[in-house]
């Protein structure tokens, strides 16, 4: 199984995304980019970025400016210096004072129940085990990429 | 809050010079209990923390804190407004708007700034910055 190998995609401050993208692994966006993102992985916005898309992600932070719906499996945070501008589904929700958030928030465990669920669905054979094996391996890889940090 | 009592105190302020009760930053308080409850349209000028039961309509010129363990219905207005416990109904805060983790919000929110903490929860619609249309009525 190559199921563990996720990717970390990196937009660089001039970098410009138009269009659909989908990643399995981790979003890091400093640029421009619109129409749709979804990552199986965690979606970092920063301060730099401008983003006119809607956003899907298991865990979402936003330092920049989002103009779209946002949703996170496992939770949002919007950091003081992050915009959003757009309806928000998520089962947790932090956002720092300074923050800015117009928009429909749906959020609690009735959302988390619906994320659980799609999760299940897609992987139907097994899917608690999967969805535990899943998280426990992305953890365990998270934890490296901190340890020692990024340098390519 | 402290500091702003003493920019309030230094601060000479022309209104005050009948009554220190109507001064604008509030100095008032009412504090109702984890036993006290509230059913009815309050306008206040000064600070309201519930802890108990509140129902209705609050327009409070201070801060508005909500205890843990509070059951909130009511049309709020504050200008700092706090909530810890279980709060339903249209919400506006002048100044800033606080959930914090043991936090239930389900409602429209008009606010100037919005705070959340990990763990509260929030069901609504955000509305932020300009908020005159909405206090006017």
């Amino acid at each position: 199984m190559t199921e563990n190998e996720t990717s970390v995609v990196m937009l660089g401050p001039r970098d410009r995304l138009i269009g659909e993208l989908y990643i399995e692994g981790n979003l890091r966006v400093s640029g421009t980019l619109e129409g749709q993102i979804e990552a199986t992985g965690d979606v970092d916005v920063t301060e730099a970025a401008t983003v006119k898309a809607t956003v899907a992600g298991r865990e979402v932070n936003v330092s920049g400016q989002v103009n779209g719906a946002v949703t996170a499996s496992k939770k949002l945070v919007i950091g003081r210096s992050g915009s959003i501008v757009g309806d928000v589904r998520v089962p947790r929700l932090i956002m720092q004072d300074g923050a800015s958030l117009s928009g429909n928030v749906s959020m609690g465990p009735k959302v988390a129940a619906e994320f659980a669920q799609a999760a299940a669905a897609e992987a139907a054979p097994a899917p608690v085990e999967m969805a535990a094996a899943v998280q426990s391996a992305t953890d365990g890889e998270t934890a490296q990429e901190k340890s020692k940090p990024k340098k390519r | 809050m402290d500091t702003q009592h003493a920019v309030a105190d230094t601060a000479p302020h022309e209104a005050n010079e009948d009554g220190v009760e109507s001064r604008r930053d509030g100095t008032n308080k009412i504090t109702l209990g984890p036993g006290d409850s509230i059913d009815g349209k309050l306008n206040y000028n000064g600070h309201l923390t519930v802890q108990g039961q509140a129902q209705g309509e609050f327009r409070i010129t201070g801060n508005f804190e909500v205890g843990n363990g509070a059951t909130v219905k009511a049309l709020i207005e504050g200008s700092n407004v706090t909530i810890k416990g279980d709060v339903e109904g249209m919400l506006t805060a002048r100044e800033k708007l606080t959930l914090g983790k043991s936090a239930k919000l389900s409602g429209d929110v008009t606010v100037k700034r919005l705070q959340i903490e990990d763990g509260a929860s929030f069901n609504g619609h955000v509305r932020m910055g300009s908020f005159e249309q909405s206090s006017g009525s």
